[in-house]
Parts: C-alpha cells; sequence; structure tokens
C-alpha cells in the first residue's frame, strides 16, 4: 500500500470511528451498526495480519475505555476479527459487494461471540437471546451500513493494495 | 535461515499473540488497576470521541424531549379540541334537555348526521336516528333548542331524512313576533351572501322590518306549529316585487351546531307548542299589554281626580253662593251640580239627569261638602222665625 492509499485508508477509517460514536447513539438502536467493525475491516485487509492484529487490538482498547463491560474483551475480539480478516483477504478481497457484505456480517458475529465469551457477563439466557438474536441481527445491520458506506467511498477507496 | 515471508508469517503470529496477551492481561487484571489505564485513555487519544459521543447523546436526548414535548403539545391541543367540541355539545345538549322539559311531551329526540348530495357542497339534508318506529311520520316538524331545523322528507322505521332550511323544497309561514306582519319563508337559494341564509318573502309594503327582527313561524298550513322561531331579518332584498318585500334572514340554528333535534309528533304540532320558543313573543305581548293597563289605569286615574277636583269645587262654589245668599236673606236654591248651574247661568238647557231640573227625577247627588255643611249649619237654615 503506497502512501497516497494509506492516507485514504487512514481518513476513511477515521470516517467511520467518528461515525460509530456519532451517529450511533443518535440512532439508539437495539441492534446497532458497528462502525468500528467496518473500519477495522476496511484496514485490516490493506495491511499484514500481523499489523492488522495490533490496528485491532488499539481500536478494541478505544471501545473498552469507552465502554462499560469487561475491559479488554473488545481488544480481543479485535485482534483477532483483523489478524482473520488480514489473513483470509486473499479469499474475500473481491469487488463483490454482497461477497463484502457477507465478510462485514461474519466479522461483526465472531467479533460480538468473542467479546461476549470473554466478557462473559450475562445470564445464560440473555447470552443466548443476544448470540442467536440480537448479534445477528446486529450483524446484519453493519453489514449493510458498511456496504453502503464502502459504495459512497468507493471513489475515495479505488486505489488498493496487491 | 527463515525466508523473509516465513519470518513475517511469525511476526504476524507474534503480534497476534502479544495482542491476544495482552487484551487477557487487561481482562484478567483487577478493576482498580485496569480503571487508570482506561481513564488515560479516555483523557487522551480518545477524548475527541467521548466529546462527540457526549454530543449525540446530548442530541438524542434533545431530540426525544423534543420528540415528547410535542407529544405532550399535540395532546394538549387534542384536549382543547375535544373540549371545544364537548362544551359545544354539551351547550347542543343543555338546549335540548330544555327544549325537551319546556316541550314536555309530543316530541322525539333524535341525533342527526350531516348529509350532502353528492355535487353539492351545501347541507340541505339531514338522516335522522329516529323513524317511524319512535313515532316519526313524513312532514313532522325537526327543531332543535334554538329554533326550526327542518321537516321529515322521509321516515324509515328506524330511520329518517330530513330536509333542512336550505332545501330547495323548504318553505314555511311566518310572521313577526307581533303576529302582524306575515309572510312565507324560503331557502335563500342562487344568491349572494350565506348559501344557510332564508328570505322572508310576501311581507306587506306598510311593514318595514329592522335587522335583528325575530321570525316565527306562524303556524299557517299546519305543518309548523305557530311560534316556532326560524331566525332573525338580516337587511331587506332587492326584488322585482312592487307589492311585497322580501328580507333576508339569518337562520336561529347555524348547520353546523345541528347534531341534536327533536321531531315533533302530529299530535304536538295540532295543539300548539305554547311557549317552548316564545319568550320574546311573550314578552313583547306582555310588554304590550301591561303598557296599555297602565294606560288605562293612568287614564281612569286621571279622569277620577279630574271629577274629584270639579266636584270639589262645586261644592265649594255651592258653599259660597248659599253662604252669600243667606247672608242676604235670599232664599236658597237647591243644590245642582255644576253643570246645571253653568247651563242656567248661561240660559241654556241643563243637561238631562242634572239635579234641581222641573220634572228631573233623578236623586240628587250632594258632595260630601255639601252634607258636611248643612250638618254643621242645621239652625241656621230651619229656626224658626219669630
Amino acid at each position: 500500500m503506497n502512501w497516497t492509499g494509506a492516507v485514504r485508508t487512514i481518513f476513511v477509517c477515521a470516517i467511520l470511528i467518528v461515525l460509530h460514536y456519532t451517529l450511533r447513539p443518535l440512532l439508539a438502536w437495539r441492534a446497532s451498526i458497528d462502525f468500528m467493525i467496518v473500519a477495522l475491516l476496511l484496514g485490516a485487509v490493506r495491511m499484514r495480519p500481523g499489523a492488522a492484529a495490533a490496528y485491532g487490538f488499539i481500536l478494541g482498547l478505544v471501545a473498552d475505555s469507552l465502554g462499560v463491560t469487561v475491559f479488554g474483551a473488545a481488544a480481543l475480539g479485535m485482534s483477532v476479527v483483523g489478524f482473520a480478516a488480514s489473513w483470509l483477504k486473499a479469499v474475500f478481497f473481491a469487488d463483490n459487494l454482497a461477497l463484502n457484505g457477507f465478510f462485514l456480517f461474519v466479522a461483526k458475529w465472531a467479533f460480538d461471540l468473542i467479546f461476549l465469551a470473554a466478557g462473559s457477563m450475562q445470564g445464560s439466557s440473555d447470552l443466548v437471546m443476544q448470540i442467536f438474536v440480537w448479534s445477528p441481527l446486529a450483524a446484519a445491520v453493519t453489514a449493510v451500513a458498511g456496504v453502503l458506506v464502502l459504495s459512497v467511498l468507493k471513489p475515495l477507496m479505488e486505489a488498493r493494495t496487491s | 535461515m527463515a525466508s523473509p515471508a516465513r519470518l513475517s508469517s511469525r511476526v504476524d503470529a507474534g503480534l497476534l499473540a502479544g495482542c491476544v496477551l495482552l487484551s487477557f492481561i487487561a481482562i484478567v487484571i483487577p478493576k482498580e488497576d485496569r480503571e487508570p489505564i482506561a481513564a488515560a485513555l479516555r483523557q487522551t487519544i480518545v477524548a475527541p470521541l467521548v466529546s462527540l459521543q457526549r454530543g449525540a447523546e446530548r442530541w438524542r436526548s434533545a431530540w426525544a424531549a423534543s420528540d415528547r414535548q410535542q407529544m405532550v403539545v399535540d395532546s394538549l391541543a387534542m384536549r382543547a379540541v375535544k373540549a371545544n367540541a364537548l362544551v359545544v355539545e354539551n351547550d347542543q345538549l343543555r338546549k335540548l334537555l330544555g327544549l325537551g322539559t319546556r316541550l314536555e311531551w309530543g316530541f322525539i329526540p333524535a341525533e342527526a348526521l350531516h348529509s350532502t348530495a353528492p355535487g353539492e357542497g351545501l347541507i340541505t339534508t339531514l338522516t335522522l336516528t329516529a323513524g317511524s318506529r319512535a313515532g316519526v311520520q313524513k312532514y313532522s316538524p325537526v327543531v332543535a333548542g334554538e329554533g326550526l331545523v327542518g321537516m321529515v322528507q322521509t321516515a324509515d322505521p328506524s330511520m329518517s331524512i330530513a330536509i333542512l332550511y336550505t332545501h330547495p323544497s323548504f318553505a314555511a309561514s311566518g310572521m313577526t313576533a307581533d303576529g302582524a306582519t306575515t309572510g312565507i319563508i324560503y331557502p335563500h337559494l342562487g344568491g349572494s351572501g350565506d348559501p344557510y341564509s332564508m328570505e322572508f318573502r310576501g311581507v306587506a309594503m306598510r311593514y318595514n322590518l329592522t335587522p335583528g327582527t325575530v321570525i316565527y313561524t306562524s303556524g299557517v298550513g299546519h305543518t309548523y306549529p305557530r311560534g316556532v322561531v326560524v331566525g332573525t331579518i338580516v337587511q331587506e332584498m332587492k326584488t322585482a316585487e312592487v307589492w311585497t318585500r322580501t328580507y333576508l334572514v339569518r337562520p336561529a340554528v347555524p348547520p353546523s351546531r345541528i347534531n341534536s333535534v327533536a321531531i315533533l309528533t302530529p299530535q304536538r304540532v295540532t295543539q300548539g307548542t305554547g311557549n317552548v320558543w316564545g319568550a320574546t313573543l311573550n314578552t313583547d305581548s306582555a310588554t304590550r299589554r301591561i303598557a296599555a293597563a297602565g294606560d288605562s289605569i293612568a287614564k281612569q286615574a286621571a279622569l277620577l281626580q279630574e271629577k274629584a277636583r270639579q266636584a270639589a269645587l262645586d261644592s265649594m262654589k255651592r258653599a259660597t253662593i248659599d253662604s252669600v245668599r243667606r247672608s242676604l236673606g235670599a232664599a236658597v236654591i237647591p243644590a245642582a251640580d255644576s253643570a246645571a248651574i253653568a247651563a242656567a247661568q248661561r240660559g241654556a238647557q241643563p243637561a238631562p239627569g242634572a239635579a234641581g231640573i222641573p220634572g228631573q227625577t233623578t236623586p240628587v247627588r250632594r258632595d260630601s261638602s255639601r252634607v258636611r255643611r248643612d250638618s254643621l249649619r242645621p239652625d241656621t237654615l230651619r229656626r224658626p222665625r219669630p
């Protein structure tokens, strides 16, 4: 990834992070859009897996610092998801929006699974409800929002790394 | 020696392992130890995001508060509208209740549903929720607390249809409160002004009605009973009629306020409605009667006073004449009333019935002063001469 591509990626990720802390509280949906996951995947697929893991770790720490759940759970989940996204970018890195959406859906759901498993602050029934109802819904909403964002920012992201 | 690719893989794996390890450490460390780390993050690199999140949450709170306030305002507005409607309905029901109390019998209460014929913007008919099973008959008058509404055109078993005073078929004989001015009330069709007005036609030229004059049904034709308020005169209309006048009449019952009505039965129409709407009518009549009675009493009192005064003057005059005559030794002329004396003095014939006239058989009516004077001076009159 050249410098121009890196700057563009950083800019887009910054926009997504800002959206995560402005639009998401404004909407306040029960199954909310996770713009951090979109930003993570958008950056991770342009990095090496190790860098992607570190990037995910930093994003996770930011999320943990503002959250009320277990500190470090989001960092763990984003590290793993970022590493996996970067490692699997050869498989999923394509110009197919539907595939990108599915990629986002799986990434968000996996992150929620790790986050809930690491946190494990809820009861069993609530945990099952969260894993099988709310997390898939949030993952679907995130996938849709991510696809929209990718479509809108496509001109800005034309220069991709090989 | 490892290839660069394998080295990179090992570096990547190492970074992942390090991140995972650090995450686990962050998870397992006590809350007292991890809170300073989180606070340091919040106060440094995450501070702008915290500010953004706080602003967004404030916006959301303001939005929700605005929505709640709007809902409260809407609810209050709805309640205000309902309250106004309830006030109007309550007023109408009170009037209808008062009408029912005044009518006492011979009426059928009903709800009036406004119906507009297709292609017409004017309400000319009403659907009433009482039908022939309740005693409603065709041509029964429909009234409200304020006055005349219309007439039943069709009476079905459970409902009926009435024509309003705006219907082209509507006509009623009308009169003023004193009954002196009569005419026929028709709907005001096709003219300028309020389409819900009426016309009071056929008024004789000699009657000039002023705006505000109340028009009642006259009872002629026996469709509407006498004395139901129809409306008030607004102004005279310019028509081609030469010998009669036509007036524009504002209805007593606005169409928008016709919700609850009473349908008069034929028996009630035959026997009349009495004073139900005739407060003004009766007041006028009573005022005139009282004024006439007052005038009559005043005239009678003035007449009596004049007679009494004349009688007193006559008595005084007679007493004076008698005294003079007695003092002069002349014979006393029998008492006569002033008219006879005056006639005698004028040398004319006295009025019939006057006392002291030859051939008069009518006993002389002596006034009190004469009697009193006679009773005081009997000796001077009848004392025999020596």
